[in-house]
């Protein structure tokens, strides 16, 4: 395999757009990504598409070639990818893969939902969707239920960390005001997480992810041609794992570690050759509070049962000793699903070309996205270094 | 002879899609029974109940997808 890396990303500001068209986000992302690259259209040979679910919330499929006709890519094989709230590192992973075998030098990877338009009720059954139908949706447990039985099943097995969960909220949110592509500039405190409305007990509507609409873009290209497109730092791809789990919450080994998490990680940090100590930053996966917290701990960051102790003492901060989700997460930045795990993404490789104006870390070489879909039962971790 | 099952986790629910609007807030469990672990609905729930991670709940029926629906005791 040869070395592959990014040299080009783009996205729409996250938020609440009811008014805009998947066709105007793909577009504006898209653009944005390949002006970005320094590429011509020309020099895209294939399209990755990550959508988790426009056929039931805006009634258009095929996403793969409405994309390529938006972004006058012309007769290029167009692909979508689809694995719940991780089909854009999906999408990412098998554009990896493509340039890697040296089958392409150059593909564009996207992602795209768009939510909002669509009540409450509809968005959940929609979301519901990424879990077993006959033998969890049908039961009611929609995922915030899902996550809420991992939560208080944590709460049983390693102490209540209800506060460190709303202290989880409030530091995203805190990220996210200086973010300007996020969805929410708005601070936070632990009594209103703690006593917002309940969603699924003990899960508030501040410890839940946003309901967003947005896109975003990534351009791939073998690490020997990188230079010559593109003036900006080269971020290269070094280590990416994929790993699933059983698809039902009753099936899991364990609630309280993700074991899709563990394999992933581990897959991405032998390839990469290093250990999760070397790692500067890292975006991962805040459906919920709880999520962020047990995902803090499957990465290796900290040892089990310690992560939200960790994020309690400020270890997490931007000014902390693993930065967790600087570009305010799924929590404040928003979680356009199929979206989601690209604009992870977007803002590794902002941070490590320091182009994260007030947001920008000071140290940043080494990032790591963690992206998962359903109860964990797709996950795939990946990890970028500056050169 | 009533079948009784422990609750293992448990979530009660104040907001549901279409088709549950009308029965928040309830209760979804993973229930162990005979060593097995089963997400089921939990009927009875109200505001003066503490749930609570090792209860007892019995067993009341299946649905039609062969779900099983207990209920506090």
């Amino acid at each position: 395999m040869r070395s592959v890396s990014v040299i080009g990303i783009g996205e729409t500001r996250i938020g609440r757009f009811p008014d805009r068209s998947l066709r105007d986000l793909i577009q504006e992302a898209g653009e944005k990504a390949i002006a970005d690259a320094g590429i011509g259209k020309e020099d895209v040979k294939a399209l990755f598409m990550s959508n988790f679910n426009s056929q039931f919330l805006c009634g258009q499929g095929h996403i793969g070639p409405l994309a390529s006709e938006i972004l006058g890519l012309g007769s290029i094989p167009a692909i979508r990818v689809e694995g719940a709230c991780a089909s854009g590192s999906l999408a990412f992973r098998q554009a990896l893969i493509a340039v890697a075998s040296g089958m392409y030098d150059v593909v564009l990877v996207g992602g795209v939902e768009k939510m909002t338009h669509q009540s409450t009720e509809i968005v959940t059954a929609g979301i519901a969707s990424a879990s077993d139908f006959e033998l969890e949706a049908s039961l009611g447990a929609t995922f915030p239920a899902i996550f809420a039985m991992i939560a208080n099943r944590y709460f049983h097995e390693y102490g209540n960390v209800r506060n460190e969960m709303a202290m989880c909220a409030v530091q995203n949110h805190e990220n996210a005001l200086l973010n300007p592509d996020a969805q929410l500039h708005k601070r936070i405190t632990i009594d209103l997480v703690k006593n917002a409305m309940s969603i699924a007990s003990p899960l508030t509507i501040y410890d839940c992810s946003l309901v967003s609409d947005g896109a975003a873009f990534v351009v791939l290209a073998a690490t020997d041609l990188a230079k010559s497109f593109s003036r900006k730092r080269i971020v290269e791809v070094v280590g990416c794992g994929q790993a699933g789990d059983t698809l039902t919450i009753a099936s899991k080994r364990s609630l309280t570690t993700f074991d899709a998490t563990v394999n992933a990680a581990s897959q991405a940090y032998v390839m990469a050759g290093i250990t999760p100590s070397q790692i500067d930053l890292a975006e991962v996966h805040d459906c919920f509070t709880i999520t962020q917290i047990i995902n803090t701990e499957d990465l290796g960051f900290f040892a089990k049962g310690k992560g939200a102790f960790a994020l309690a003492e400020g270890k997490t901060a931007a000014n902390g000793q693993i930065p967790i989700n600087v570009s305010g997460g799924l929590k404040a930045k928003g979680h356009p699903i199929g979206a989601t795990g690209l604009s992870q993404i977007y803002e590794v490789v902002t941070q490590l070309r320091g182009e994260g104006g007030m947001r920008q870390l000071k140290q940043a070489d080494i990032g790591l996205t963690h992206n998962i879909g359903g109860t964990a039962a797709t996950c795939v971790v990946s990890i970028f270094r500056g050169r | 002879m009533s079948r009784i099952g422990t609750i293992y986790t448990y979530s009660i629910v104040h907001s549901g899609t279409d088709n549950f609007k009308d029965k928040t807030p309830y209760v979804v469990a993973l229930v162990e029974e005979n060593q097995q672990i089963r997400l089921a609905q939990v009927e009875g729930y109200t505001q003066d109940l503490q749930v609570e991670i090792g209860m007892k709940v019995e067993y009341l029926a299946a649905d039609e997808r062969n779900n099983r629906i207990y209920r506090f005791m």
